[in-house]
């Protein structure tokens, strides 16, 4: 999977690098405008993030200019503007997705799976984990090809979780995934812990190994190492 | 009590009094000036009885005018010159008419007489009674004119006050209305328009300036907020912690969401005020409130809140986006500020929109918990969310009142249908 970001803040920038970073995933950044749209000539990507506040331009030209030449690459915005008028603007044009910043890393990992599997595998719907196999349209889960029944927000956690695996991912990031980051139920997590239990539970019994792992109190990590 | 009634009320008292001394000293100047005319009248009467006695040595006869008789009298010895006030007896009218006398003694044939000449006052007095009604009727006059002047005139004159005082009744700092004060020619008035449109002009950008601000601090803050973020989901990738490395990771994850909600809250109210979200559409409130209470299933389960819901059809013209974060708000807090195996109430008819929930055994003094920041002790919220919610009531003129009535607090929506 190949990812341009295009975002001016260095630090923010080489985070999502290195999140992104794992074996078949190649990673650009450019700061700015001018270097932003010397890439996307050149080259093309899977995926671009692109920040639309540069310092030297508007990164809604660079969206224009990448549906206008047809590229393939999903695009989605992240933009510290929470603006309905922009969002609509960009949505418009032909981005992908919209987030908003400040995101988590896993939340960014997961929209972006998002785009690239609608985009690259032909609109594949069907995601694979060793024994897990998901039909994303269907929304059903089968273990050994034995479907398992999921809530939906159960459902939306292990898909979370698979677009991230191997990562550990933040309660905060769980929470706000799962019911949004309107509600403000900052102080307790515990609802999170018990969903994580039942999905837990769910795969145990329909013969899964235990793929789920809490990490030091802060998060879980979905491996299979 | 009205200016100008308190003004016409002194007016009228002053204007009374003036008026009163007035005529009272024009009485007496009159009287005066009269009584003396009389006197100098008898005076020449009494110089010629007196001529008639010197020369002839005895009275003359007593005369009986129409308004001047002359009586004589005998007595012993001389009487001391005196004027006096008495009546006299009109024959011609047949009646008493008050009268001025003057009576005098002299001698003559050897006997001294007492000589009143008496002479009637009727035709001044007439004279005074035409002035009377004359004051009368110019005060009443005065009067007249002093109402209609008030009436038409000053109420005229003081326009431009009332003008400036609706204006200032309807003055908003968040509208784009300016204060105009409405042309007079009167100092004071031109004087408190000008000071009036300049304060409003100066509010408004010092209002201006500070929403600024706040939208300003507000998205220079994301960027930083954003970097922290991603530094810390980096950071809990990076290797194995102890369990004092990880409580503080914790923390610091808990503070920076907190941090983020609260920026988000700020620029969210910022946009509110300003009248930014217009996406206004029809929306089927209940359908909404339904989904929301779907979605916030596993927080009610958590604390084993008991749910009664009563819904009926509502439609809302409102933006999705606010009322998703109208219903947020007010879910949140009652199941926040609930105890584990308490209760939520929620009504939605054609009118209204009500959530009860149990929590705290006393009630919240409304006024305070709609201040920015107002939170209870034990809430790890931002404090913002009932503002954010009353001022989306706000925008769209929806009533909004909290209650409490043991023991549930009563958070009310009133829709403005």
């Amino acid at each position: 999977m190949k990812i341009l970001i295009i975002e001016d803040e260095r630090g923010l920038s080489e985070s999502i690098a290195d999140y992104f970073a794992e074996a078949g995933n190649i990673c650009e950044q450019a700061a700015d405008y001018m270097s932003a749209m010397a890439k996307i000539k050149l080259y093309s990507y899977d995926c671009v993030l692109l920040d639309i506040t540069l310092p030297d331009g508007n990164g809604l030209n660079l969206l224009k200019h990448l549906k206008q030449s047809n590229d393939p690459a999903g695009v989605l915005i992240i933009s510290a503007k929470n603006s309905l008028d922009d969002k609509l603007q960009g949505l418009d044009i032909g981005a992908d997705d919209y987030l908003v910043k400040p995101f988590h890393l896993s939340e960014l990992k997961a929209r972006v799976m998002a785009i690239v599997r609608r985009k690259t595998f032909g609109g594949s719907n069907i995601l694979n984990f060793n024994e897990i196999n998901i039909d994303l349209l269907a929304k059903e889960v089968k273990v050994n090809n034995v479907t398992v029944k999921f809530t939906r927000k159960e459902f939306a956690l292990l898909i979370y979780f698979l677009a991230n695996k191997g990562k550990v991912v933040s309660k905060n990031a769980i929470a706000e995934h799962l019911w949004g980051d309107g509600i403000d139920i900052a102080d307790n997590f515990d609802f999170i812990y018990s969903h994580i239990k039942n999905v837990r539970k769910k795969l145990e019994e329909a013969g899964c190994k235990d793929y789920i792992k809490a990490a030091y109190g802060m998060g879980y990590k979905l491996t299979d190492q | 009590m009205k200016l100008l009634t308190r003004y016409n009320r002194i007016n009228l008292a002053t204007t009374l009094v003036v008026l009163f001394i007035t005529g009272i000293i024009y009485y007496g100047a009159i009287s005066f000036i009269l009584n003396h005319q009389v006197d100098k009248d008898i005076r020449i009467e009494q110089q010629e009885i007196l001529n008639y006695i010197k020369q002839y040595n005895k009275l003359p006869p007593a005369i009986d005018y129409k308004d001047q008789h002359v009586t004589f009298y005998d007595i012993a010895a001389p009487l001391k010159r005196h004027y006096t006030d008495t009546d006299f007896y009109n024959k011609k009218e047949n009646e008493y008419e008050s009268a001025r006398a003057l009576i005098i003694s002299a001698s003559a044939g050897g006997t001294y007489h007492k000589i009143v000449i008496v002479e009637s006052k009727v035709e001044t007095e007439d004279l005074i009674r035409i002035i009377f009604i004359i004051t009368i009727g110019v005060i009443l006059f005065l009067l007249l004119v002093l109402f209609i002047t008030n009436r038409f005139i000053l109420n005229r004159i003081w326009q431009p006050f009332y003008n400036m005082l609706n204006q200032l009744k309807l003055f908003s700092l968040s509208d784009n209305k300016e204060i105009r004060g409405a042309d007079s020619a009167i100092d004071e008035f031109i004087e408190l328009n000008k000071a009036v449109e300049a304060m409003s002009v100066r509010v408004k950008k010092d209002y201006k300036d500070l929403k600024a601000f706040t939208e300003n601090a507000s998205h220079e803050l994301l960027t930083p907020i954003a970097v922290i973020n991603s530094k810390l989901d980096s950071l809990i990738q990076a290797g194995e912690y102890n369990e004092t490395q990880s409580k503080l990771l914790a923390d610091v994850y808990g503070a920076v969401t907190r941090l983020t909600r609260l920026n988000q809250s700020l620029l969210l109210l910022v946009k509110i005020e300003n009248r930014l979200v217009t996406d206004e559409q029809e929306v089927d409130f209940k359908l909404l409130l339904e989904e929301k209470l779907s979605q916030f299933k596993e927080l009610f389960h958590e604390k084993e809140l008991v749910l009664h819901v009563d819904l009926h059809d509502k439609k809302l013209n409102i933006s999705r986006y606010l009322a998703d974060i109208l219903l947020n708000n007010l879910l949140s807090n009652a199941i926040r500020h609930n105890y584990v195996k308490g209760e939520i109430q929620i009504q939605l008819d054609a009118e209204k929109l009500i959530i009860k929930n149990t929590g705290l055994e006393n009630p919240l003094v409304e006024d305070e918990i709609l201040k920015r920041f107002n939170k209870s002790p034990n809430s790890e919220g931002i404090g913002l969310g009932l503002t954010i919610t009353r001022q989306i009531c706000d925008n769209y003129k929806y009533g909004f009142g909290y209650r409490f009535s043991t023991p549930y607090h009563i958070f009310t929506i009133v829709f403005n249908n």
